[in-house]
Protein backbone atom coordinates (compact mmCIF):
# COMPACT_ATOMS: atom_id res chain seq x y z
CA UNK A 1 0.00 0.00 0.00
CA UNK A 2 2.75 2.71 1.10
CA UNK A 3 4.32 1.47 -2.12
CA UNK A 4 1.46 2.49 -4.23
CA UNK A 5 1.08 5.78 -2.36
CA UNK A 6 4.73 6.63 -3.17
CA UNK A 7 4.55 5.44 -6.78
CA UNK A 8 1.36 8.07 -7.19
CA UNK A 9 3.36 10.74 -5.31
CA UNK A 10 6.57 10.21 -7.58
CA UNK A 11 3.83 10.93 -10.52
CA UNK A 12 2.57 14.02 -8.91
CA UNK A 13 6.53 15.27 -8.28
CA UNK A 14 7.17 14.72 -11.70
CA UNK A 15 3.70 16.44 -13.47
CA UNK A 16 4.93 19.07 -11.00
CA UNK A 17 8.64 19.69 -11.99
CA UNK A 18 7.21 19.36 -15.41
CA UNK A 19 4.89 22.02 -15.45
CA UNK A 20 7.77 23.88 -13.51
CA UNK A 21 10.09 23.41 -16.18
CA UNK A 22 7.60 24.51 -18.43
CA UNK A 23 6.42 27.91 -17.01
CA UNK A 24 9.95 28.95 -15.35
CA UNK A 25 12.34 28.17 -18.36
CA UNK A 26 9.75 29.58 -20.71
CA UNK A 27 9.52 26.57 -22.79
CA UNK A 28 7.81 27.04 -26.32
CA UNK A 29 4.29 25.18 -25.81
CA UNK A 30 5.36 23.72 -29.37
CA UNK A 31 8.33 22.02 -27.76
CA UNK A 32 7.16 20.76 -24.83
CA UNK A 33 3.21 21.60 -23.68
CA UNK A 34 3.03 21.70 -20.03
CA UNK A 35 1.02 19.29 -18.20
CA UNK A 36 -1.95 21.65 -17.27
CA UNK A 37 -2.22 22.28 -21.04
CA UNK A 38 -2.53 18.94 -21.83
CA UNK A 39 -4.84 17.93 -19.26
CA UNK A 40 -6.73 21.02 -20.51
CA UNK A 41 -6.30 20.08 -24.35
CA UNK A 42 -7.82 16.58 -23.35
CA UNK A 43 -10.52 17.48 -21.57
CA UNK A 44 -12.09 19.31 -24.16
CA UNK A 45 -11.42 16.68 -26.72
CA UNK A 46 -13.35 14.04 -24.50
CA UNK A 47 -16.30 16.71 -23.59
CA UNK A 48 -16.44 18.12 -27.38
CA UNK A 49 -17.07 13.79 -28.15
CA UNK A 50 -14.29 14.35 -30.41
CA UNK A 51 -12.30 11.59 -28.62
CA UNK A 52 -14.55 9.22 -28.29
CA UNK A 53 -14.86 7.75 -31.89
CA UNK A 54 -11.21 7.53 -32.71
CA UNK A 55 -10.62 5.34 -29.52
CA UNK A 56 -13.55 3.74 -30.44
CA UNK A 57 -11.71 2.54 -33.93
CA UNK A 58 -8.21 2.41 -32.28
CA UNK A 59 -9.63 -0.40 -29.89
CA UNK A 60 -11.63 -2.01 -32.41
CA UNK A 61 -8.55 -2.41 -34.86
CA UNK A 62 -6.47 -3.75 -31.22
CA UNK A 63 -9.13 -6.50 -30.57
CA UNK A 64 -10.18 -7.65 -33.88
CA UNK A 65 -5.62 -8.10 -34.71
CA UNK A 66 -4.95 -9.43 -31.56
CA UNK A 67 -8.35 -12.23 -31.73
CA UNK A 68 -6.94 -12.63 -35.59
CA UNK A 69 -3.32 -13.01 -34.84
CA UNK A 70 -3.38 -15.01 -31.75
CA UNK A 71 -6.40 -17.23 -33.01
CA UNK A 72 -4.11 -18.02 -36.13
CA UNK A 73 -0.95 -18.55 -33.79
CA UNK A 74 -2.65 -20.63 -31.36
CA UNK A 75 -3.60 -23.02 -34.57
CA UNK A 76 -0.46 -22.78 -36.52
CA UNK A 77 1.42 -23.73 -33.28
CA UNK A 78 -0.85 -26.31 -32.29
CA UNK A 79 -0.33 -27.38 -36.29
CA UNK A 80 2.94 -27.55 -36.04
CA UNK A 81 3.57 -29.31 -32.74
CA UNK A 82 1.16 -32.11 -34.17
CA UNK A 83 2.62 -32.27 -37.52
CA UNK A 84 7.01 -32.45 -37.17
CA UNK A 85 7.06 -32.91 -40.81
CA UNK A 86 5.12 -29.34 -40.92
CA UNK A 87 7.27 -28.07 -38.13
CA UNK A 88 10.38 -28.75 -40.13
CA UNK A 89 8.98 -27.92 -43.34
CA UNK A 90 7.59 -24.86 -42.22
CA UNK A 91 9.27 -22.82 -39.52
CA UNK A 92 11.87 -21.72 -41.10
CA UNK A 93 10.09 -20.22 -43.24
CA UNK A 94 7.47 -18.30 -40.87
CA UNK A 95 10.59 -17.46 -38.85
CA UNK A 96 12.24 -15.28 -41.91
CA UNK A 97 8.77 -13.85 -42.85
CA UNK A 98 8.60 -12.69 -38.93
CA UNK A 99 12.40 -10.99 -39.69
CA UNK A 100 10.36 -8.67 -42.19
CA UNK A 101 9.67 -5.61 -40.67
CA UNK A 102 5.82 -5.84 -40.87
CA UNK A 103 5.10 -2.34 -40.72
CA UNK A 104 7.17 -2.19 -44.23
CA UNK A 105 4.20 -3.26 -45.50
CA UNK A 106 1.52 -1.34 -44.47
CA UNK A 107 2.12 0.78 -48.32
CA UNK A 108 1.41 -2.41 -49.77
CA UNK A 109 -1.63 -3.87 -47.81
CA UNK A 110 -2.78 -0.42 -48.57
CA UNK A 111 -3.39 -1.35 -52.03
CA UNK A 112 -4.78 -4.61 -51.16
CA UNK A 113 -7.16 -3.65 -48.90
CA UNK A 114 -7.44 -0.02 -49.33
CA UNK A 115 -7.71 2.29 -46.78
CA UNK A 116 -9.68 2.27 -43.76
CA UNK A 117 -9.27 -0.56 -40.84
CA UNK A 118 -8.42 -3.33 -42.78
CA UNK A 119 -4.45 -3.06 -43.38
CA UNK A 120 -4.54 -2.12 -39.91
CA UNK A 121 -6.39 -4.88 -38.46
CA UNK A 122 -3.80 -7.72 -40.94
CA UNK A 123 -0.81 -5.91 -39.96
CA UNK A 124 -1.73 -5.90 -36.12
CA UNK A 125 -2.66 -9.85 -36.53
CA UNK A 126 0.71 -9.91 -38.49
CA UNK A 127 2.68 -8.69 -35.34
CA UNK A 128 0.23 -10.50 -32.54
CA UNK A 129 0.79 -14.05 -34.35
CA UNK A 130 4.03 -14.64 -33.91
CA UNK A 131 4.30 -14.69 -29.94
CA UNK A 132 1.78 -16.78 -29.84
CA UNK A 133 2.68 -19.19 -32.50
CA UNK A 134 6.13 -19.32 -30.65
CA UNK A 135 4.80 -19.29 -27.15
CA UNK A 136 2.04 -22.37 -28.08
CA UNK A 137 5.24 -24.52 -29.72
CA UNK A 138 7.22 -23.86 -26.85
CA UNK A 139 4.63 -24.73 -24.18
CA UNK A 140 3.09 -27.61 -26.08
CA UNK A 141 7.06 -28.99 -26.09
CA UNK A 142 7.32 -29.05 -22.46
CA UNK A 143 4.63 -31.07 -21.70
CA UNK A 144 5.79 -33.47 -18.68
CA UNK A 145 6.70 -36.88 -20.59
CA UNK A 146 4.98 -38.67 -17.47
CA UNK A 147 1.96 -36.64 -17.92
CA UNK A 148 1.97 -38.00 -21.83
CA UNK A 149 2.46 -41.04 -20.83
CA UNK A 150 -0.11 -41.18 -18.34
CA UNK A 151 -2.22 -40.31 -20.95
CA UNK A 152 -0.93 -42.91 -23.34
CA UNK A 153 -1.52 -45.24 -20.40
CA UNK A 154 -5.31 -44.66 -20.29
CA UNK A 155 -5.52 -45.02 -24.02
CA UNK A 156 -6.28 -41.54 -24.96
CA UNK A 157 -6.81 -40.72 -28.11
CA UNK A 158 -4.47 -37.79 -30.27
CA UNK A 159 -7.20 -35.05 -29.81
CA UNK A 160 -7.81 -36.18 -26.21
CA UNK A 161 -4.15 -35.64 -25.29
CA UNK A 162 -4.33 -32.12 -27.07
CA UNK A 163 -7.12 -31.04 -25.54
CA UNK A 164 -7.23 -32.25 -21.48
CA UNK A 165 -3.26 -32.33 -21.27
CA UNK A 166 -1.26 -30.37 -23.87
CA UNK A 167 -3.34 -26.85 -24.05
CA UNK A 168 -3.96 -27.27 -20.28
CA UNK A 169 -0.13 -27.80 -19.45
CA UNK A 170 0.93 -25.26 -22.10
CA UNK A 171 -1.62 -22.64 -21.25
CA UNK A 172 0.71 -20.51 -18.64
CA UNK A 173 2.99 -20.11 -21.75
CA UNK A 174 0.67 -19.35 -24.31
CA UNK A 175 -0.82 -16.87 -21.96
CA UNK A 176 2.39 -15.08 -21.16
CA UNK A 177 3.16 -15.08 -25.22
CA UNK A 178 -0.51 -13.50 -25.28
CA UNK A 179 0.22 -10.84 -22.87
CA UNK A 180 3.12 -9.68 -25.04
CA UNK A 181 0.79 -10.04 -28.09
CA UNK A 182 -1.53 -7.15 -26.16
CA UNK A 183 1.21 -4.32 -25.93
CA UNK A 184 2.59 -5.58 -29.63
CA UNK A 185 -0.93 -5.10 -30.71
CA UNK A 186 -1.27 -1.46 -29.67
CA UNK A 187 1.84 -1.05 -31.53
CA UNK A 188 0.47 -2.33 -34.15
CA UNK A 189 -2.82 -0.53 -34.44
CA UNK A 190 -1.28 2.81 -33.70
CA UNK A 191 1.64 2.74 -36.44
CA UNK A 192 -0.68 1.02 -38.93
CA UNK A 193 -2.87 4.12 -38.00
CA UNK A 194 0.19 6.03 -39.12
CA UNK A 195 0.71 4.75 -42.71
CA UNK A 196 -3.09 4.20 -43.76
CA UNK A 197 -5.62 4.90 -41.44
CA UNK A 198 -7.98 8.08 -41.80
CA UNK A 199 -9.08 7.49 -38.27
CA UNK A 200 -8.36 6.81 -34.79
CA UNK A 201 -5.74 7.50 -32.40
CA UNK A 202 -2.48 6.87 -34.58
CA UNK A 203 -4.57 8.91 -37.20
CA UNK A 204 -5.20 11.62 -34.73
CA UNK A 205 -1.83 12.25 -33.81
CA UNK A 206 -0.35 12.65 -37.44
CA UNK A 207 -3.68 15.28 -37.85
CA UNK A 208 -2.23 16.79 -34.72
CA UNK A 209 1.36 16.85 -36.29
CA UNK A 210 0.15 18.79 -40.05
CA UNK A 211 -1.40 21.44 -37.81
CA UNK A 212 1.59 21.60 -34.75
CA UNK A 213 -0.59 21.01 -31.94
CA UNK A 214 1.80 19.30 -29.62
CA UNK A 215 -0.91 19.55 -26.50
CA UNK A 216 -3.14 17.36 -28.80
CA UNK A 217 -0.18 14.89 -29.84
CA UNK A 218 0.65 14.71 -25.91
CA UNK A 219 -3.03 14.58 -25.00
CA UNK A 220 -3.27 11.71 -27.38
CA UNK A 221 -0.06 9.89 -25.72
CA UNK A 222 -1.77 9.41 -22.51
CA UNK A 223 -5.58 7.76 -24.46
CA UNK A 224 -3.08 5.57 -25.71
CA UNK A 225 -1.13 4.51 -22.75
CA UNK A 226 -4.04 3.95 -20.34
CA UNK A 227 -5.73 2.05 -23.78
CA UNK A 228 -2.79 -0.40 -23.74
CA UNK A 229 -3.22 -0.47 -20.07
CA UNK A 230 -6.46 -1.64 -20.12
CA UNK A 231 -5.95 -4.17 -22.38
CA UNK A 232 -2.92 -5.32 -20.49
CA UNK A 233 -5.05 -5.59 -16.95
CA UNK A 234 -7.39 -7.46 -19.51
CA UNK A 235 -4.89 -9.94 -20.24
CA UNK A 236 -3.91 -10.27 -16.60
CA UNK A 237 -6.95 -10.95 -15.04
CA UNK A 238 -7.72 -13.34 -18.07
CA UNK A 239 -4.66 -15.21 -16.98
CA UNK A 240 -5.32 -15.04 -13.47
CA UNK A 241 -8.60 -16.45 -13.99
CA UNK A 242 -7.94 -19.23 -16.39
CA UNK A 243 -4.75 -20.43 -13.78
CA UNK A 244 -6.20 -20.12 -10.96
CA UNK A 245 -5.38 -23.94 -10.74
CA UNK A 246 -1.64 -23.71 -12.31
CA UNK A 247 0.80 -24.71 -9.70
CA UNK A 248 -1.08 -23.38 -6.87
CA UNK A 249 1.28 -23.01 -3.85
CA UNK B 1 19.64 -68.91 -7.73
CA UNK B 2 16.99 -70.11 -10.14
CA UNK B 3 14.70 -67.89 -11.70
CA UNK B 4 12.59 -70.48 -13.38
CA UNK B 5 9.27 -69.71 -14.40
CA UNK B 6 6.46 -71.05 -11.95
CA UNK B 7 3.95 -72.05 -14.59
CA UNK B 8 1.03 -70.14 -16.46
CA UNK B 9 0.73 -66.89 -14.47
CA UNK B 10 -2.15 -64.59 -15.14
CA UNK B 11 0.87 -62.35 -16.30
CA UNK B 12 3.56 -64.01 -18.10
CA UNK B 13 6.60 -62.03 -19.33
CA UNK B 14 8.51 -64.61 -21.40
CA UNK B 15 12.06 -64.25 -22.51
CA UNK B 16 11.19 -60.61 -23.17
CA UNK B 17 15.01 -58.33 -23.99
CA UNK B 18 14.74 -54.74 -24.53
CA UNK B 19 17.61 -52.49 -25.68
CA UNK B 20 17.73 -48.70 -26.41
CA UNK B 21 19.67 -48.22 -29.84
CA UNK B 22 22.81 -50.58 -30.30
CA UNK B 23 23.41 -50.93 -26.38
CA UNK B 24 23.92 -54.07 -24.16
CA UNK B 25 20.19 -55.02 -23.51
CA UNK B 26 18.55 -52.99 -20.51
CA UNK B 27 15.69 -55.49 -20.28
CA UNK B 28 17.81 -59.44 -20.87
CA UNK B 29 16.05 -62.57 -21.74
CA UNK B 30 13.57 -62.28 -18.61
CA UNK B 31 11.12 -64.95 -17.74
CA UNK B 32 8.34 -63.96 -15.13
CA UNK B 33 4.92 -65.17 -14.37
CA UNK B 34 2.50 -63.39 -11.81
CA UNK B 35 -0.76 -65.74 -10.46
CA UNK B 36 -4.38 -63.65 -10.51
CA UNK B 37 -4.68 -61.73 -7.29
CA UNK B 38 -1.24 -61.75 -6.16
CA UNK B 39 1.47 -59.21 -5.25
CA UNK B 40 5.13 -59.55 -6.70
CA UNK B 41 7.72 -56.97 -5.86
CA UNK B 42 10.94 -56.59 -7.89
CA UNK B 43 13.82 -54.81 -6.36
CA UNK B 44 16.95 -53.62 -7.97
CA UNK B 45 19.43 -50.66 -7.91
CA UNK B 46 19.09 -47.51 -9.87
CA UNK B 47 19.77 -48.52 -13.63
CA UNK B 48 18.82 -52.00 -13.06
CA UNK B 49 16.20 -52.19 -15.94
CA UNK B 50 13.00 -52.43 -13.07
CA UNK B 51 11.33 -49.40 -14.93
CA UNK B 52 11.89 -50.60 -18.29
CA UNK B 53 10.68 -53.97 -17.19
CA UNK B 54 7.45 -53.12 -15.76
CA UNK B 55 6.94 -50.41 -18.96
CA UNK B 56 7.41 -53.77 -21.15
CA UNK B 57 4.51 -55.41 -18.70
CA UNK B 58 2.28 -52.28 -19.36
CA UNK B 59 2.53 -51.76 -23.21
CA UNK B 60 4.07 -48.79 -23.19
CA UNK B 61 7.37 -50.34 -23.98
CA UNK B 62 7.09 -53.68 -26.82
CA UNK B 63 9.94 -56.45 -26.18
CA UNK B 64 12.42 -56.37 -29.21
CA UNK B 65 12.21 -60.45 -28.53
CA UNK B 66 10.31 -62.63 -26.34
CA UNK B 67 6.65 -61.15 -24.92
CA UNK B 68 4.28 -60.26 -22.10
CA UNK B 69 1.10 -62.42 -22.06
CA UNK B 70 -2.29 -61.00 -19.83
CA UNK B 71 -4.13 -63.60 -19.32
CA UNK B 72 -3.49 -65.67 -21.82
CA UNK B 73 -3.33 -62.78 -24.69
CA UNK B 74 -0.15 -61.32 -25.76
CA UNK B 75 -0.02 -57.61 -25.11
CA UNK B 76 -0.76 -55.25 -27.96
CA UNK B 77 -0.16 -51.73 -26.57
CA UNK B 78 -1.51 -50.23 -22.97
CA UNK B 79 -5.21 -50.47 -22.16
CA UNK B 80 -7.91 -50.11 -19.65
CA UNK B 81 -7.26 -53.12 -17.95
CA UNK B 82 -3.98 -52.05 -16.28
CA UNK B 83 -3.50 -49.78 -14.06
CA UNK B 84 -0.23 -47.58 -13.58
CA UNK B 85 0.87 -45.86 -11.01
CA UNK B 86 4.19 -43.43 -11.80
CA UNK B 87 7.26 -42.31 -9.83
CA UNK B 88 5.83 -39.10 -9.43
CA UNK B 89 1.86 -38.67 -8.85
CA UNK B 90 1.55 -37.34 -12.03
CA UNK B 91 -2.28 -35.06 -11.37
CA UNK B 92 -3.48 -32.50 -13.30
CA UNK B 93 -2.82 -29.24 -11.25
CA UNK B 94 -6.46 -27.60 -13.72
CA UNK B 95 -8.40 -31.08 -12.39
CA UNK B 96 -9.67 -31.00 -9.06
CA UNK B 97 -9.07 -34.42 -7.05
CA UNK B 98 -11.86 -36.17 -7.70
CA UNK B 99 -11.28 -35.23 -11.40
CA UNK B 100 -8.27 -36.88 -11.55
CA UNK B 101 -9.25 -39.52 -9.87
CA UNK B 102 -12.01 -40.06 -12.84
CA UNK B 103 -9.92 -39.12 -15.54
CA UNK B 104 -9.63 -42.93 -16.74
CA UNK B 105 -13.13 -43.01 -16.79
CA UNK B 106 -13.91 -39.69 -18.21
CA UNK B 107 -11.30 -40.56 -20.81
CA UNK B 108 -13.37 -43.50 -21.93
CA UNK B 109 -17.20 -41.99 -21.78
CA UNK B 110 -19.54 -39.62 -20.05
CA UNK B 111 -19.24 -39.69 -16.33
CA UNK B 112 -22.20 -40.99 -14.32
CA UNK B 113 -23.17 -40.42 -11.16
CA UNK B 114 -22.36 -43.59 -10.32
CA UNK B 115 -18.69 -42.97 -11.21
CA UNK B 116 -18.71 -40.26 -8.72
CA UNK B 117 -20.38 -42.10 -6.30
CA UNK B 118 -16.99 -44.66 -6.54
CA UNK B 119 -14.70 -41.90 -6.70
CA UNK B 120 -15.92 -40.51 -3.34
CA UNK B 121 -15.39 -43.94 -2.30
CA UNK B 122 -12.21 -44.45 -3.08
CA UNK B 123 -11.13 -41.04 -1.84
CA UNK B 124 -12.24 -42.30 1.50
CA UNK B 125 -10.17 -45.32 1.65
CA UNK B 126 -7.13 -43.64 0.83
CA UNK B 127 -8.63 -40.50 4.10
CA UNK B 128 -9.07 -37.89 1.54
CA UNK B 129 -13.10 -38.12 1.38
CA UNK B 130 -12.94 -34.42 2.80
CA UNK B 131 -10.13 -33.66 0.07
CA UNK B 132 -12.71 -34.47 -3.38
CA UNK B 133 -12.57 -30.59 -4.44
CA UNK B 134 -9.10 -28.98 -3.58
CA UNK B 135 -6.74 -29.51 -6.19
CA UNK B 136 -3.49 -31.03 -6.64
CA UNK B 137 -1.18 -28.22 -5.40
CA UNK B 138 -3.23 -27.92 -2.06
CA UNK B 139 -1.77 -31.32 -0.77
CA UNK B 140 0.71 -33.02 0.20
CA UNK B 141 3.09 -35.36 -1.16
CA UNK B 142 1.81 -38.15 0.86
CA UNK B 143 -1.77 -36.70 -0.41
CA UNK B 144 -0.76 -36.69 -4.12
CA UNK B 145 0.69 -40.36 -4.30
CA UNK B 146 -3.24 -40.86 -2.60
CA UNK B 147 -4.66 -39.58 -5.42
CA UNK B 148 -2.77 -41.57 -7.87
CA UNK B 149 -3.37 -45.17 -6.59
CA UNK B 150 -6.99 -43.83 -6.32
CA UNK B 151 -6.79 -42.83 -10.10
CA UNK B 152 -5.22 -46.09 -11.10
CA UNK B 153 -7.90 -48.29 -9.29
CA UNK B 154 -10.90 -46.77 -10.45
CA UNK B 155 -11.28 -48.89 -13.32
CA UNK B 156 -10.72 -51.63 -11.45
CA UNK B 157 -7.79 -52.93 -13.37
CA UNK B 158 -6.78 -56.60 -13.18
CA UNK B 159 -3.35 -55.72 -12.89
CA UNK B 160 -1.94 -52.91 -11.11
CA UNK B 161 1.81 -52.04 -12.15
CA UNK B 162 3.91 -49.32 -9.78
CA UNK B 163 6.83 -47.80 -10.23
CA UNK B 164 8.46 -46.51 -7.31
CA UNK B 165 5.63 -44.46 -6.23
CA UNK B 166 6.25 -44.08 -2.72
CA UNK B 167 10.19 -43.52 -3.13
CA UNK B 168 9.76 -39.82 -2.47
CA UNK B 169 7.57 -39.74 0.87
CA UNK B 170 9.26 -39.81 4.33
CA UNK B 171 9.21 -43.24 6.16
CA UNK B 172 5.90 -42.96 8.03
CA UNK B 173 3.61 -41.65 5.34
CA UNK B 174 5.04 -44.49 2.93
CA UNK B 175 4.02 -47.20 5.89
CA UNK B 176 0.56 -45.56 5.68
CA UNK B 177 0.29 -45.47 2.37
CA UNK B 178 1.86 -49.42 2.24
CA UNK B 179 -0.83 -50.13 4.32
CA UNK B 180 -3.60 -48.54 2.09
CA UNK B 181 -2.46 -50.25 -0.90
CA UNK B 182 -3.04 -53.56 0.41
CA UNK B 183 -6.15 -52.89 1.56
CA UNK B 184 -7.20 -51.59 -1.79
CA UNK B 185 -5.64 -54.07 -3.48
CA UNK B 186 -7.00 -57.08 -1.88
CA UNK B 187 -10.74 -55.25 -1.78
CA UNK B 188 -10.94 -56.24 -5.38
CA UNK B 189 -8.26 -58.95 -5.96
CA UNK B 190 -6.05 -57.05 -8.08
CA UNK B 191 -3.20 -58.88 -9.18
CA UNK B 192 -0.09 -56.48 -8.83
CA UNK B 193 3.71 -55.93 -9.84
CA UNK B 194 5.62 -52.86 -7.68
CA UNK B 195 8.87 -51.96 -8.46
CA UNK B 196 10.87 -50.49 -5.31
CA UNK B 197 14.67 -49.87 -4.75
CA UNK B 198 13.52 -50.58 -0.85
CA UNK B 199 13.83 -54.23 0.89
CA UNK B 200 11.64 -53.64 3.64
CA UNK B 201 8.72 -52.06 1.57
CA UNK B 202 9.41 -55.18 -0.71
CA UNK B 203 9.05 -57.91 2.07
CA UNK B 204 5.78 -56.16 3.62
CA UNK B 205 4.04 -56.01 0.65
CA UNK B 206 4.86 -58.78 -1.57
CA UNK B 207 4.10 -62.60 -1.75
CA UNK B 208 7.34 -62.72 -3.75
CA UNK B 209 10.28 -61.03 -4.73
CA UNK B 210 12.52 -60.93 -7.25
CA UNK B 211 15.90 -59.30 -7.69
CA UNK B 212 17.04 -57.35 -10.56
CA UNK B 213 20.48 -56.51 -11.94
CA UNK B 214 21.51 -55.73 -15.11
CA UNK B 215 18.85 -56.48 -16.79
CA UNK B 216 18.09 -60.01 -15.69
CA UNK B 217 16.51 -61.48 -12.43
CA UNK B 218 18.83 -62.41 -10.17
CA UNK B 219 16.94 -64.32 -7.12
CA UNK B 220 13.30 -64.35 -5.87
CA UNK B 221 12.28 -65.16 -2.81
CA UNK B 222 8.46 -66.32 -1.78
CA UNK B 223 7.17 -63.99 1.40
CA UNK B 224 5.25 -66.45 3.72
CA UNK B 225 3.95 -63.54 6.36
CA UNK B 226 0.59 -64.19 6.83
CA UNK B 227 -2.55 -61.87 5.53
CA UNK B 228 -3.18 -59.11 6.32
CA UNK B 229 -0.31 -57.57 7.25
CA UNK B 230 0.25 -55.24 10.09
CA UNK B 231 2.83 -53.02 11.44
CA UNK B 232 4.26 -55.25 13.98
CA UNK B 233 5.45 -57.47 11.70
CA UNK B 234 7.98 -54.73 10.39
CA UNK B 235 9.72 -55.55 14.28
CA UNK B 236 9.45 -59.27 13.95
CA UNK B 237 11.98 -61.63 13.50
CA UNK B 238 10.78 -63.87 10.25
CA UNK B 239 10.03 -60.41 8.79
CA UNK B 240 14.00 -59.35 9.38
CA UNK B 241 15.34 -63.08 8.45
CA UNK B 242 13.80 -62.24 4.81
CA UNK B 243 15.29 -58.80 4.72
CA UNK B 244 18.63 -59.79 5.42
CA UNK B 245 17.88 -62.54 3.07
CA UNK B 246 17.44 -59.80 0.66
CA UNK B 247 20.32 -58.16 1.41
CA UNK B 248 22.95 -60.76 0.78
CA UNK B 249 21.25 -61.16 -2.61
CA UNK B 250 21.55 -58.00 -3.61
CA UNK B 251 24.95 -57.76 -2.71
CA UNK B 252 25.63 -60.94 -4.24
CA UNK B 253 23.82 -60.11 -7.55
CA UNK B 254 25.97 -58.15 -10.11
Amino acid sequence: MTVRIASALLLLALLGGWEAWCRLGNVPALIVPAPSSVFATLWSEIVSGRLLPHLAITATEMALGLALGCVVGLGTGILLDEASFLRRLLHPYIVASQVVPKLALGPLFIIWFGFGMAPTVVITALICFFPLMENTLTGLAQVDPARRELFRMLGASPLQTLLRLKLPSALPVILAGLRVAVVLSLVGAVVGEFIGGRAGLGASIIAAQSVMDSSLMFALFIVITLLGMVFYQAALLTERLLLRHHLKG
Amino acid sequence: MSTERHGEGFVAIEQASYRYGAEAPIVDRVDWAIPRGAFHCLIGRSGSGKTTLLKLAAGLLAPDEGCVRIDGAALEGPGTRIGFVFQQPTLLDWLSVIDNVLLPLSLKRSLRAEDREKARELLDLVSLGDYAHRHPAQLSGGQQSRVAVARALIAEPDLLLLDEPFAALDALTREELQDDLLALCAMQATTVLFVTHDITEAVYLADRVAIMAAGRLHHELAVDLPRPRNRAMRYGQAFNTLCLELRQAMDGAP
